[in-house]
């Protein structure tokens, strides 16, 4: 039963991962997309515009196999965790429907618009086209962000006698107390990609002395949004997302700042140490007294609960691993803020276009966001545990029952062997494209 | 739980026969990048419509064990699907930019 749950598990980790490399790009990417567009419609510079369709290359690819890999998502929903589906799937079936027909749809008709029909349409629909395909996205993640928000803190349910959750209230899905800040956060997360993605290639292109123009445009933009960004995602945004999290979810929020024991007065915060789960306590720590009480509730002697307070069972099951991804997802989004302030910094002394220490730092830096993004949907996901959905149901009780793990594990490393084709084929269509350059008409 | 892979391996047969197809006759390719992203989209809308005839991956691993008959009708008409999106596509393409000219 053990082994049926963590291969379950682990399929479901690497699949989602895999999956979720693609769509934070395209959100944000979008929102760029629509930012070159009109750009070009209010200067009627060319640059824009092509700027706009060499990104709407990237985001058709990174959308191709963002579809791919949600495929076996579906799937997994009813061979993995029937059990899960079959309980809930009166509540997250309305929003995921959502997310298929209204979202998707919108998404993926209106991309095909902008590729084929410039020329048909004319600038002003291709702007709204544009526009829609922004918003179809930006939905598409509304609706999923809705469905695991339900997961995180449920409301608007109710339970039948044969154990099925079903809907009480359909606004309240949406009303969720969850929902907000943790879309804002993602959203400005995903524009933290997108951004630095663009700034990356603009680095790339002045490095190589290759499409110059267009690459000091891209790295300008990009550092702009990035610097934006990564400021929303530090705050608002994640100090929401935190205060959610103590609020709802205090054994996760312990655990992930590695609070084992409850202090008297105020808690530290922890900058580095290691969860020595034996002694329960940190090794080798570094912490700022009284910091996190303050950030938490803005009172410096305000006390925290620790995990000592919560029974084992109702505890995340690997505390380890959530505590060094929140730590990651912290961490990297300090560097990023730094960094991007340092090029806007240098942007505004007109010496980063020739700064070529700096240049190879922002064309190095893009696996780093999506590092930190998918380090931040493991916090919500390792957090929650050990429930699917919190408080109510537990994640042994959602899978499937009759599945073995030799099967799982076969499944598995199919899907190892096959998205190691595609993310290869990924890279190649985006190296070609980058390759192509701006100006190139090629699809 | 092989349903998921059967899906998976179905559109990577698309991606492949649109870009063969591509090659071989080149007056419907869109170049690596637009055969790719054509040959994923056909074969995907074919198999989800068409599919429920009796060869999607849930029918071919009904009871268990792999339907082969099944599979490679699922394979063939991805392959189709495919092909004629791309088709179709470079169609609507040429005459979308021909009007305007």
């Amino acid at each position: 039963m053990n082994d049926m749950l963590f291969y379950d598990r682990l399929q479901f980790a690497f699949t989602i991962t895999f999956h979720y490399i693609f769509p934070q790009l395209t959100m944000g990417l979008s929102l760029l997309i629509v930012y070159f567009k009109w750009k070009f419609l209010k200067t009627d510079i060319e640059k824009y515009n092509n700027a706009a369709k060499f990104f709407m290359k990237i985001f058709a690819i990174n959308f191709t196999m963002g579809v791919v890999t949600g495929i076996p998502m579906e799937f997994q929903f009813g061979t993995n965790w029937a059990k899960f589906s079959e309980l809930t799937g009166g509540i997250i079936g309305q929003t995921l429907a959502m997310e298929g027909v209204l979202a998707f749809f919108l998404e993926s008709s209106f991309l095909a618009l902008f590729i084929f029909g410039e020329k048909l349409m004319g600038q002003k629909l291709h702007f709204l086209t544009g526009f829609l395909v922004f918003l179809g996205s930006w939905l598409s993640g509304w609706f999923i962000l809705a469905t695991n928000a339900w997961m995180q803190h449920p409301v608007g349910y109710e339970i039948l006698e044969n154990g099925k959750f079903v809907l009480h209230n359909f606004l309240a899905i949406f009303n969720n107390p969850w929902l907000i800040p943790a879309y804002l956060h993602n959203q400005s997360a995903s524009l933290v990609t997108s951004s630095f993605v663009v700034a990356s290639i603009g680095a790339f292109y002045i490095l190589r002395n290759k499409n110059l123009e267009y690459g000091k445009l891209f790295l300008k933009t990009g550092i702009i949004f990035g610097l934006i960004a990564a400021l929303l995602v530090a705050f608002p945004t994640g100090d929401w997302n935190a205060k959610n999290v103590v609020k709802y979810q205090p054994a996760s929020f312990a655990a992930m700042e590695g609070v084992f024991k409850t202090e008297q007065g105020g808690a530290e915060i922890v900058l580095i140490g290691q969860p020595n789960m034996v002694a329960k306590k940190l090794d080798n720590k570094i912490a700022v007294p009284d910091v996190l009480s303050f950030l938490t509730y803005k009172d410096w002697n305000k006390q925290i609960k620790g995990m000592d307070q919560f029974k084992k069972e109702d505890l995340p099951d690997n505390i380890p691993a959530l505590y060094y991804a929140y730590h990651i997802m912290v961490g990297l989004g300090t560097i990023f803020i730094a960094i991007m302030f340092l090029a806007v910094f240098f942007l505004w002394r007109k010496k980063l276009f020739t700064l070529k220490p700096l240049l190879w730092v922002i064309m190095f830096l893009v696996p780093f966001p999506y590092i930190a993004n998918l380090t931040g949907w493991y916090v919500a996901e390792l957090g929650r545990q050990p429930y699917l959905v919190y408080g109510l149901l537990r994640t042994s009780v959602g899978m499937s029952p009759t599945v073995s793990s030799g099967n799982t594990l076969f499944t598995l490393l199919g899907f190892v062997g096959l998205y190691m084709v595609l993310g290869l084929l990924f890279l190649v269509l985006v190296g070609k494209t980058i390759h192509q350059g701006p100006t190139s008409k090629k699809l | 739980m092989l349903e998921s892979l059967i899906a998976i391996i179905s559109v990577v047969i698309g991606i492949i026969g649109a870009n063969l197809f591509g090659f071989i006759f080149k007056k419907y390719s869109f170049g690596l990048i637009g055969n790719s992203i054509a040959g994923v989209f056909g074969s995907i809308f074919f198999i989800k419509s068409i599919g429920r005839l009796g060869f999607d991956p849930i029918s071919i691993v009904k009871n268990g064990s792999i339907n082969y008959n099944l599979l490679i009708i699922n394979l063939l008409v991805s392959l189709c699907g495919a092909i004629v999106v791309l088709v179709l596509l470079k169609i609507i393409y040429v005459k979308l930019n021909n009007n305007k000219k």
